[in-house]
């Protein structure tokens, strides 16, 4: 349609995104990339030895990696069989189990940290109750001096992602392969294993290695578990001396290295199994209905899933309401104090206020660039099409962590300086990092929107800017909404760029401030608990939404 | 009411030539056909007139006018596309006066206009129903009144009939044609459906590979075809391919021999010439059969009825000659015999059905 004509125009608006991506995508990773390897003008691998050299180091490098990799094998565990069993079966309160299974998307894992420090710290409510029990006579370690309570605070804040990812691929799955399959006397745990999982297998890796990159690079839950061996750490706690110690630096570029080489090799690997084109047309997915006794391990697993993934939400709950939660097993007795410091505290008023302002721009900017992207993609023609493809992907495998480091070292000393004013990178961070997210929630409904239904407006007589807004916004509106609602909703609890870039306690967002009132003796933790349950009731709401708006499609968007 | 003339339109995608040389020009008020198997290149042709794509090469012209640096939304056109194109966000009243809106008439106008369309199509009720609420065939007549109410230049119609069932389709036939005639646009209308061809267009142009094969009526199509492709494309018809003999023949004919064993005569054409060889076409409602060796012995052969369908009001027969000398024959009314696969009979054809062209 219209190709050459638009051309131009296309290329302008081309050039202007990639004038903004340049600013605050390349150039802050290119910054940290060259002053890696240039200290004082010279060439140097010393930092990179030195990271190998170090015990220090070496095993932060070490605890960051398998962290990543039990975290994922955790979140596979629990996603596959669940995906599996959601997706092919159907059983009475099906929907109700899977809005609970959704449930944790809401909250940052490093709240529910809080809420799992409660209750299995060495004197936490757990060790209390056995020893009142006499079960034990002395408190049991359970976190394994942090590291397993990072893992499994990861794998299930991450599950439903994955978990939506592969359901999405399982859901994909032309039945008639199976059915043939079956027809050849293929059956059961052998059918999974032979056709069904190879299938899904490249939706899965898709969901795995985001999983992945998100554990291995996570900062705010080691960071309540006073875990602090770990990369991201070490990264933030370096981003103070920024201007002495080069070491940051070289960090920041492993962990990119890291979570660029790892897409890649997925990429690699998905590229080569792309299954989903030869199958055509719509199809119903197989769904078997449970009935009688056969339903009783299902609740039951389903129950244990749902009770483990909400106990770090139930406990901040919990802490949020208690008047004193100290050596005993629960709350002694109730309040609802805290909630009213949050509501006047100026701090927290402050950080909430803070946070909606960052988030309502930054959703702006993902909605604007979002579409404008999203268009070009899917109905022009240009030179630099697969640039422009690429480029606004590139954040899927940049760590927040990556990028917050990367523009305190580009741009302090200008006048976006963070430690003087840090509102614009922050709303810029928070866009850039949710960009491919809202991209493709408006691809997506542009490709299921016919391109006759443009060229009928352009026909009758509209202007292809009359098209646009008369026709093709109105018909991809739900998916642009959606997008702008998870670009939104990840603003509001947005962790490593908040930690990192908000300086100054008046920049403060919500995150920022549970993370300083966490750290805080006497009512800190309560008052922190608070505002998290705050905040996550806000997402909660903003991803309800969400869902409602996208359906199926939403799986989809969280994947490499 | 405009005069559409295209002049040596060529457009390829990548490596793919789409169309190439393609001109032709629709009179004022014509309903115009452009038919072809799928893949020739004639939706291409039509997608060019209507302004989505700009041709390679080549020209078109509205009225005398260059349209080619004409946008789509400034040539006025209206299209009808395959799978209709209502915007499912809008009422039906709403599709339809969205073009009136863009024009900026003014609210009477808009009523007056989008009512006397309404009538015009037949769809007074149901206004305010939204698309995915109507029928196949409710959509096909709203895609219509879209196009229509903005009083195009030119109507583009892209295979409009293929998403509708059998019965439906033969009931739009006559509707779009009655229409197209009480509005009098000049109207291009694309399809693989030689029938829906034959028995709407004015005129006709048939493609292949991107190419107009040839040009004219329907009734000069089917009865003269230019080409073996046309022959064989435009209805039924039998393809025996033959060399052309010296001037042996009875009765002024040019005698062919299709084996050692058969020739068969046809007319002197021009630019025959001995030795040639030639692929003779003959519509199987032009062979007639016999149970005896028919009197005329032109043109008349021994054959075995291998399958033989019944409809009722027409009969098909499959006949071999010889090997590689099969014929279809089609009778019409056919009156009470008891021939039967595996018989013996006779057909004949007259020399001045056979149409020749060089193989």
């Amino acid at each position: 349609m219209l190709r050459r004509r638009i051309d131009k125009g296309s290329f302008v608006i081309f050039l202007l995104i990639m004038a903004f991506l340049s600013l605050f995508l390349f150039y802050p990773i290119l910054y940290v990339f060259v002053n890696s390897f240039f200290i004082g003008g010279r060439l140097t691998f010393y930092y990179f030895t030195l990271m190998f050299q170090d015990p220090l180091y070496r095993e932060s490098i070490v605890n960051s990696l398998t962290i990543g990799l039990a975290a994922t094998a955790l979140t596979s565990l629990i996603s596959i069989p669940l995906a599996f069993l959601m997706v092919r079966y159907d059983f009475p309160l099906k929907r109700l189990m899977q809005g609970f299974l959704l449930v944790p998307l809401v909250m940052p894992p490093f709240v529910g940290a809080i809420g799992m420090v409660q209750l299995f710290a060495r004197y936490g409510a757990v060790n209390i109750l056995l020893m009142n029990l006499k079960l034990i006579s002395r408190p049991i370690d359970w976190f394994g001096g942090g590291f397993w309570g990072v893992v499994v605070l990861e794998a299930l804040h991450l599950y439903p992602f994955l978990y939506l990812n592969v359901a999405a691929a399982l859901s994909n799955i032309d039945p008639t392969l199976e059915e043939q399959a079956e027809s050849l006397g293929s059956s059961g745990f052998r059918l999974f294993r032979t056709v069904t999982f190879p299938l899904m297998l490249p939706g899965y890796f898709a969901g795995a290695i985001i999983n992945f990159i998100w554990a291995f690079t996570d900062l705010g839950t080691p960071l309540i578990f006073n875990y602090r061996n770990v990369v991201p750490v070490l990264i933030f706690s370096m981003v103070r001396d920024i201007w002495a110690n080069p070491m940051g630096y070289a960090f920041t570029v492993m962990t990119l290295l890291f979570a660029v080489m790892s897409i890649l090799l997925t990429r690699r690997y998905v590229g080569t199994k792309k299954y989903e084109m030869m199958s055509r047309g719509h199809f119903a997915p197989r769904v078997v209905r449970v009935r009688g006794w056969k339903r009783i391990p299902i609740y039951l697993s389903l129950a244990a899933l749902i009770f483990a993934a909400l106990i770090p939400q139930i406990s901040v709950v919990l802490i949020s309401f208690a008047e004193q939660w100290f050596f005993s097993p629960l709350p002694q007795s109730w309040t609802t104090r805290f909630y009213q410091t949050v509501a006047t505290h100026p701090l927290t008023v402050g950080s909430i206020r803070n946070s909606l302002f960052y988030s309502v721009f930054s959703t702006a900017i993902d909605i604007t660039l979002g579409l404008v992207i999203a268009y070009l993609l899917a109905r022009r023609d240009f030179p630099g099409k697969d640039i422009l493809d690429s480029s606004a992907m590139i954040p899927l495998a940049l760590p927040g962590i990556v990028l917050a480091f990367g523009y305190v070292a580009t741009f302090s000393g200008t006048f976006l300086d963070p430690f003087i004013d840090p509102t614009i990178l922050l709303i810029v961070s928070y866009s850039v990092r949710r960009l491919p997210y809202s991209v493709r929630a408006a691809y997506a409904g542009l490709q299921q929107t016919s391109v006759s239904l443009e060229e009928a407006s352009l026909s009758v007589g509209a202007s292809p800017l009359r098209t646009m807004i008369g026709i093709t916004l109105p018909l991809i509106l739900a998916n642009v909404i959606a997008g702008g609602i998870m670009s939104f909703s990840a603003g509001m609890m947005e962790v490593s760029d908040s930690l990192v870039l908000a300086m100054g306690d008046q920049f403060f967002p919500i995150t920022k401030t549970i993370y300083e009132l966490d750290l805080r003796l006497g009512d800190g933790p309560y008052v922190a608990s608070a505002l998290g349950i705050i905040g996550t009731v806000i997402v909660a709401v903003c991803i309800l939404v969400a869902n409602k708006l996208l359906g199926r499609s939403m799986g989809e968007l969280f994947r490499a | 009411m405009v005069v559409v003339e295209l002049s040596n339109i060529a457009k390829a995608f990548g490596q793919t030539i789409a169309t190439k040389d393609v001109s032709f020009q629709v009179r004022q008020g014509e309903l115009f056909f452009l038919l072809g198997p799928s893949g020739c290149g004639k939706t291409t042709v039509l997608r060019v007139v209507a302004g989505f794509y700009r041709p390679d090469e080549g020209k078109v012209f509205f009225d005398g006018q260059e349209m080619n640096s004409v946008p789509t939304h400034k040539r006025n056109v209206g299209m009808v596309f395959q799978n209709y194109a209502l915007w499912p966000h809008m009422t039906v009243y709403d599709n339809i006066v969205y073009g009136l809106k863009v024009r900026h008439a003014s609210a009477d106008e808009r009523v007056r206009k989008a009512k006397e369309v309404l009538r015009v199509v037949r769809m007074e009720e149901l206004t305010m129903r939204y698309p995915n609420q109507l029928s196949g065939g409710q959509q096909q007549r709203v895609a219509l009144a879209r196009a229509l109410v903005i009083e195009p230049n030119v109507l583009l119609l892209d295979e409009p009939l293929s998403n509708l069932d059998a019965k439906l389709r033969l009931e739009m036939r006559g509707e779009i044609k009655r229409i197209q005639r009480e509005s009098g646009i000049t109207s291009i209308y694309v399809t693989h459906d030689q029938e829906e061809a034959l028995s709407m267009a004015d005129r006709m142009a048939i493609m292949n590979l991107g190419t107009i094969e040839q040009i004219g009526t329907p009734m000069e199509l089917y009865n003269e075809p230019k080409n073996k492709f046309v022959a064989g494309f435009v209805g039924e018809t039998n393809l025996v391919t033959g060399v052309i003999e010296g001037e042996t023949s009875i009765a002024g004919y040019r005698s062919v021999r299709l084996s050692p064993r058969c020739r068969m005569q046809v007319i002197r054409g021009e630019g025959l010439t001995e030795g040639q060889n030639v692929v003779c076409s003959i519509r199987p409602e032009m062979v007639q059969i016999h149970d005896r060796t028919p009197s005329d012995g032109t043109n008349a052969y021994e054959a075995h009825i291998s399958a033989l369908e019944y409809y009722g009001t027409v009969e098909h027969y499959s006949l071999n000659v010889e090997e590689g000398f099969r014929m279809k024959a089609t009778r019409y009314s056919p009156r009470l015999h008891d021939r039967k696969p595996g018989d013996t009979v006779y057909l004949s054809f007259r020399p001045e059905d056979v149409r020749v062209f060089p193989a």
